[in-house]
């Protein structure tokens, strides 16, 4: 068993108000990982530490047993829910940008991509629809190698028919060696591809599972034991 | 990896002052035609292109300033900074590599505006004449000064050049503090410059003036003798430079501490 992400009675306050609270985490490798929650209940906080967005308030987040630093943002592959892309460079710009400075990032796998999504690459960034930005910032994501991926709700801005194809992107990404963490409340969506699931609430873990067990044991869809947990 | 900043830098900074200059001198050039016609004919149109010429002087030293303010604030402290403040580099690099590009168009457009004051004003043998004059000019100066007048030149060059790295990382301090508010960022930028500011100069009046007393007691300048007093002044040259270079240093540890450990993206 290798553990890729591990933390540690990890804390963060904004002020007074904790937005996670002495949280224990072990993620091993070679999984994809649903990191599910309500809004508000601290999945974002957690995906911005091992980012190194934010600095713990106590505790530590440890990724490869090292705090997040230049040497764990090499073996990242991070998606912000929000779109980070600047306003003017070219998709083939942006590319040129990410294989600079990841040594991980491979490009035909990029280009071949965006030729299934039917994006040209000579397209300015600017001219893009939110949804098309959401859909190359995710090619970015995926065509680096990286040992772990922290997607924050990947899904939510796109079609339906874009979601599939990225489904089947992190799934055929999928190795021995790296570990998918998606952060959603999409659930339904991505139900059939997560090995493993993480509840969290106000900062606190609820409940760690394999999704095998959860259908095995409980007889129930990960959706309908989501909605049992947090039901309001 | 800090020479692959500055290569994005550059090309994120080059497709804004690169028609900026070419609009300037192209101005320049029309200027320098419309001010040789006969005036009563022309008096219109060599009043107009001169407005223009002048307004785009302006508008070019403005976005010099501008550039600098929203390249850090956008680029690494907005939404941008999801993506450039996850590189696999150290967030000091961040912080040298647009200071660095910053000082590059602070000095481009000087020398951008001068050339274009030299297209409008320079007469038909000026060179000449420059070139002819010049020469005596330094023989005069070097008599004056002897041969100190290359280390001044240099002095000149370095202070300058921390002046310029000075008031842009006090600028890059203020909008990352500013930053650490969850509202009206750009009120607390400005906020926080003028405390900067203020701090900056209380630290100058109650630590290095009365330091420099003790330092350089007696100082009184006698721009007769010079020579004389030549130690006394690269004495207090040395000391200016080490004291805006430590505030520099402040400023600059400030910004790469915010940015490393206290920082708030929206």
């Amino acid at each position: 068993m290798s553990i890729i992400l591990e933390c540690n009675n990890l804390t963060k306050k904004f002020g007074n108000k904790a937005a996670l609270s002495s949280l224990h985490l072990q993620l091993e490798r070679g999984r994809i990982v649903g990191l599910l929650g309500p809004n508000g209940s601290g999945k974002t906080t957690l995906i911005k530490l091992a980012n190194q967005l934010l600095t713990p308030t106590a505790g530590d987040i440890l990724i490869t047993g090292k705090k997040p630093g230049v040497e764990t943002k090499k073996i990242v592959s991070y998606l912000p829910e929000r779109t980070y892309l600047n306003d003017w460079m070219r998709v083939q710009q942006i590319i040129e940008f990410f294989s600079d400075f990841y040594v991980d990032f491979n490009k035909e796998k990029a280009y071949e991509m965006l030729r299934s999504l039917n994006i040209n690459p000579d397209d300015r960034l600017k001219t893009m629809s939110k949804g098309t930005k959401e859909k190359v910032q995710l090619i970015l994501v995926m065509s680096r190698e990286a040992q772990l991926y922290l997607l924050d709700e990947p899904i939510g801005g796109v079609d339906p028919a874009a979601r599939d194809y990225i489904l089947k992107t992190i799934l055929s990404n999928y190795n021995e060696n790296a570990t998918v963490l998606i952060s959603t409340h999409l659930i339904s969506d991505i139900e059939n591809i997560l090995d493993y699931v993480v509840f969290i609430n106000q900062g606190q873990i609820v409940l760690t599972s394999s999704v095998d067990d959860i259908r095995k044991e409980k007889g129930k869809s990960v959706d309908a034991l989501f909605r049992e947990v947090f039901k309001c | 990896m800090l020479s692959k900043l500055l290569k994005y830098e550059i090309k994120a900074t080059r497709r804004i002052f690169g028609p900026i200059y070419l609009a300037l001198l192209i101005f320049a050039i029309v200027n320098r035609f419309t001010l040789n016609f006969s005036p009563e004919q022309w008096q219109m149109s060599a009043v107009l292109s001169m407005v223009v010429y002048i307004s785009i002087m302006v508008g070019m030293f403005v976005m010099t300033l501008i550039v600098m303010i929203q390249r850090f604030y956008k680029n690494l402290l907005s939404a941008e900074g999801y993506l450039m403040l996850t590189l696999p580099i150290k967030s000091w690099k961040h912080i040298v590599s647009k200071l660095l590009v910053s000082m590059l168009w602070i000095i481009a457009s000087s020398l951008v505006a001068m050339l274009s004051i030299l297209i409008i004003a320079l007469q038909k043998g000026d060179i000449a004449a420059l070139i002819r004059e010049s020469g005596p000019f330094f023989q005069q100066v070097y008599a004056y000064v002897g041969s100190w007048i290359y280390l001044w030149s240099i002095e000149a060059v370095i202070g300058f050049l921390l002046c310029i790295a000075s008031g842009i990382l006090i600028v890059y301090a203020s909008i990352a503090v500013g930053h650490l508010f969850n509202n009206h960022r750009i009120f607390a930028s400005f906020g926080a410059f003028v405390l900067l500011n203020t701090l900056s100069q209380i630290l100058i009046v109650i630590v290095f003036v009365p330091l420099g007393n003790t330092c350089f007691p007696n100082f009184s300048f006698n721009p007769v003798d010079l020579m004389a007093m030549h130690c006394v002044i690269q004495g207090a040259i040395a000391y200016l430079m080490v004291i805006t270079g430590l505030l520099a240093a402040a400023y600059f540890a400030l910004t790469n501490y915010i940015l490393t450990k206290r920082l708030n993206l929206e």
